[in-house]
């Protein structure tokens, strides 16, 4: 079973996406950003990571490579926050991040990309 | 005389023993009651989720709507989910909305509250399905003393006439600020207002160009350029010419031309290092810089430019 990792200090948000993922047939968890966040990774190998938030003074290149071990493709990481900017668009997709999508989000739209993101992913 | 001290010794001692277990019990009360919150709406949040990707959806049952705040907290799911998702079916949102008369229920509220009680109640308001009933009854807080009551009481009548939006906004008479702008972009970008952004920047309203240029700055709309600079030669106001040179920043267009000279010259030293801090943040080339600003203004923005500060994601 493909297993996704949804990260915010936000219950609402986190919860919304749950919900929304959930019956795609694959494990979701949820975690806080910050340490939480770190110690599951550490543990587990997930296929996709949704991230809920972006924060400045808080370089994202460090992130993935704490989310993603170095030389592997997985896990897909997706950022999805209210940050409109192209500039941070850019920076994070330089820094690996495999999507970014913008709040007010359609959850249909997210499914949809999940869905086919993980069918990819599948040996 | 040791006999009172001790006394008294021990009266403040059971006195501050009092405090203590009072202050610990309400403590408690307030986590219990914060737990029981959030687990109350993670299950409105899971019925209402649950009914909209359903085969046939239709009105759900919520437990326990009669407890005290329950109801607040369903509206605050409703609200929560219409501001953070689009494309949902909003009519089955309207029929909760209805069903459970969490309209009806917040007006009340937000009548026999005040101040922020009161914009707080509007504010979720305007964020569930509107209909042209509660746009009435909420237009008698348009007049409001209360900067915030008065812009939700906007904001709803914009979400429940979305064809009147530019009428509505033209007619306030108070400027808006960087934040309501922001929500009404926010509105647009949930699909509740179609706007375009060409009559907006040429309008003769302040805040019709401000909604104007915040669109133009949040989907990077390049070929609004030429109307931007024609904007900084026709309008002699330092506020909104700031404005029109934040937008240019954020779409990154060439800064050297007679138009944006003539607005630095007129613009205030503060203003000028906040419009440096923009043009940080877009990357601008401090060779650039140095055409438009003096020595220390350069030297200013070659510090923003090395700074950590730049490394925002």
């Amino acid at each position: 079973m493909q297993r996704i990792l949804i990260a915010s200090d936000d219950g609402f948000s986190r919860e919304l996406i749950r919900l929304a993922l959930a019956g795609l047939g694959a494990e979701v968890r949820c975690a806080g950003c910050g340490a939480e966040l770190e110690r599951l990774c550490a543990r587990v190998l997930f296929d996709l990571i949704i991230v809920l938030q972006t924060a400045p003074f808080f370089c994202g290149r460090e992130l993935i490579g704490r989310l993603r071990p170095p030389g592997l493709r997985r896990p897909l990481v997706y950022v999805v926050s209210w940050q409109q900017s192209e500039q941070t668009v850019l920076s994070l997709l330089e820094c690996g991040v495999n999507q970014y999508l913008t709040f007010p989000v359609s959850l249909q739209r997210l499914r949809a990309k999940v869905a086919g993101d993980l069918t990819l992913q599948q040996p | 005389m040791n006999a009172l001290l001790i006394a008294c010794l021990a009266c403040t001692a059971a006195a501050a023993a009092g405090f203590a277990f009072l202050l610990a019990a309400e403590t408690l009360r307030n986590r219990r009651r914060t737990c029981y919150h959030n687990l109350l709406r993670q299950r409105y949040l899971r019925i209402v989720m649950l009914a909209l990707f359903a085969e046939r959806p239709a009105v759900p049952h919520f437990p326990l709507l009669r407890r005290r705040d329950s109801r607040l907290l369903l509206a605050e799911t409703l609200a929560g989910l219409g501001a953070m998702t689009y494309g949902l079916p909003t009519g089955l949102l309207s029929e909760i909305t209805a069903r459970y008369r969490l309209d009806e229920w917040l007006l009340r509220r937000a009548r026999f509250a005040q101040g922020y009680r009161r914009a707080r109640y509007l504010a979720l308001l305007s964020e569930l399905p509107a209909t042209e009933s509660v746009s009435r009854h909420a237009a008698r807080y348009g007049d409001s003393r209360n900067r915030y009551v008065r812009f939700y009481a906007l904001m709803i009548a914009l979400t429940a006439e979305p064809p009147a939006a530019l009428q509505r906004m033209a007619g306030c008479a108070w400027a808006f600020s960087s934040t309501e702008v922001a929500e009404i972009t926010a509105a647009l970008r949930r699909g509740l207002l179609p706007i375009a952004y060409r009559p907006l920047v040429a309008s003769a309203s302040p805040n019709l160009r401000r909604v104007g240029l915040s669109i133009v700055r949040q989907f990077g709309i390049a070929e609004a350029g030429p109307q931007l600079l024609q904007l900084l030669d026709d309008d002699e106001t330092a506020v909104a010419q700031a404005d029109v040179l934040h937008t240019l920043c954020a779409l990154r267009r060439p800064l050297l031309c007679r138009e944006v000279r003539h607005s630095l010259g007129r613009m205030k030293p503060a203003e000028r290092r906040t419009l440096m801090r923009c043009m940080a943040r877009s990357s601008y080339a401090p060779e650039l810089l140095r055409r438009l600003f003096d020595k220390n203004e350069c030297a200013y923005y070659e510090t923003i430019v090395q700074s950590h500060k730049r490394c925002l994601v």
